[in-house]
């Protein structure tokens, strides 16, 4: 009977941790919809400066773009020419910017406060680069890969949502440039051009439990 | 002459455009590893298989972690179903990383036609899926009628993707 009852316990626990480490197949997420408010705005979360600031603090008068980023996606890389260039083009037209690293689940893995601060510091960010802890914001706007953008206006209403532009690889190859137009466009009180737009990325490294 | 026809005959059998064999070391040779291919000609290569094979597509890169994570699992699959299945893997490798990319095929031995991503990101990522927001690894699997079984972004087990191709295999 003991011998049934540990077998059956050994049993479960096996199917558990299976069910536990198995990787899970996932839909498309329900990302944030053009005109939804901006989730999570009084929640805040460690800069690298070791400051705690939150989305409400870092908007501006004309509103607020979020960059889903990190440090281990070769995406970024390619792309992060651009975050400097573009961090100020929107602080000129008040609007405020912030990154979030959203790579909850390797943070051992060079995603760490840490790794962020030497990251900021080696391309000397001009913008907020903060962890969001456990993913939450990153899920709370449906974001799914790095880098992921959100702009949103001064009512905090997200505008535009997707790529940076439509060319990683290159600054000077750029047809359209996507969150440029938008902070532009945003700013002088017009309608955006391109609301939407896709691009390759690394995907959002959520939490075990995820 | 006899010589001649021979060869010919051997070369057209194995250049069959819509049925590269799999696994023998003769037509590795002929069939290329690694082409170029954007969203519409993926949709044509895709299409080739209907009423013949069920169709898994995956779009990776050696760059990301999950893909390299899963890739042998689909390898696995398609060893598993050689006559029902065709696996259509599409590197989406920065151009500079394509010998890197090839390498990695070969280190899997994968002995069948891979595709490498030329296209614009949100052009190929749609003409895959209106739901993929771009994350990789994309799966998509596609059953002999030429009908979606599921898709899907991040990476899967050797067991979730078994399910769905068994699914996608019926007669």
């Amino acid at each position: 009977m003991k011998r049934i009852i540990t077998l059956s316990a050994c049993t479960a626990l096996a199917v558990v941790a299976l069910w536990a480490f198995s990787p899970v197949e996932k839909a498309a997420k329900d990302e944030l919809k053009i005109g939804a408010k901006a989730p999570m705005l009084e929640t805040p979360v460690m800069d690298v400066s070791g400051k705690k600031i939150t989305l409400k603090e870092v908007g501006k008068e004309n509103g607020l773009l979020v960059n889903f980023s990190c440090n281990t996606c070769p995406w970024v890389s390619r792309w992060e020419d651009r975050y400097n260039p573009i961090a100020k083009l929107a602080k000129e037209h008040g609007v405020g910017v912030i990154a979030l690293n959203p790579n909850a689940a390797i943070r051992d893995g060079g995603e760490s406060l840490e790794d962020m601060k030497k990251r900021s510091d080696k391309n000397s960010y001009n913008f907020y680069y903060a962890l969001d802890k456990d993913s939450r914001i990153a899920k709370a706007f449906g974001a799914t890969r790095t880098p992921h953008i959100y702009v949103f206006n001064s009512e905090m209403e997200l505008v535009y949502r997707g790529a940076i532009d439509d060319n990683a690889r290159s600054a000077e190859g750029v047809e359209k440039p996507y969150l440029k137009n938008a902070i532009k466009e945003m700013a002088a009180g017009k309608e955006i051009s391109d609301k939407t737009s896709k691009s390759l990325g690394c995907t959002i490294k959520f939490p075990a439990s995820e | 002459m006899l010589l001649v026809v021979v060869v010919f005959s051997v070369m057209n059998c194995s250049n069959s455009p819509d049925e590269p064999e799999v696994k023998t070391a003769h037509v590795e040779k002929k069939t290329p590893l690694l082409e170029d291919v954007d969203g519409e000609a993926l949709q044509q290569i895709i299409n080739s298989y209907k009423g013949k094979k069920a169709v898994l597509v995956n779009v990776w890169a050696t760059w990301c972690v999950p893909c390299v994570e899963e890739f042998p699992e689909i390898v696995k699959i398609q060893r598993k179903y050689p006559k029902e299945l065709r696996v259509i893997f599409v590197s989406a490798d920065f151009p500079e990383d394509r010998s890197r990319a090839k390498k990695f095929l070969k280190d899997h031995n994968v002995d069948w036609t891979t595709y490498f991503k030329t296209a614009k990101d949100e052009a190929f990522i749609n003409s895959l899926s209106k739901d993929w927001t771009g994350a990789l690894p994309f799966s998509k699997i596609i059953d002999r009628k030429g009908n979606e079984v599921a898709h899907w972004e991040n990476k899967a087990s050797f067991d979730t993707f078994n399910k769905h191709v068994k699914q996608a295999i019926k007669p």
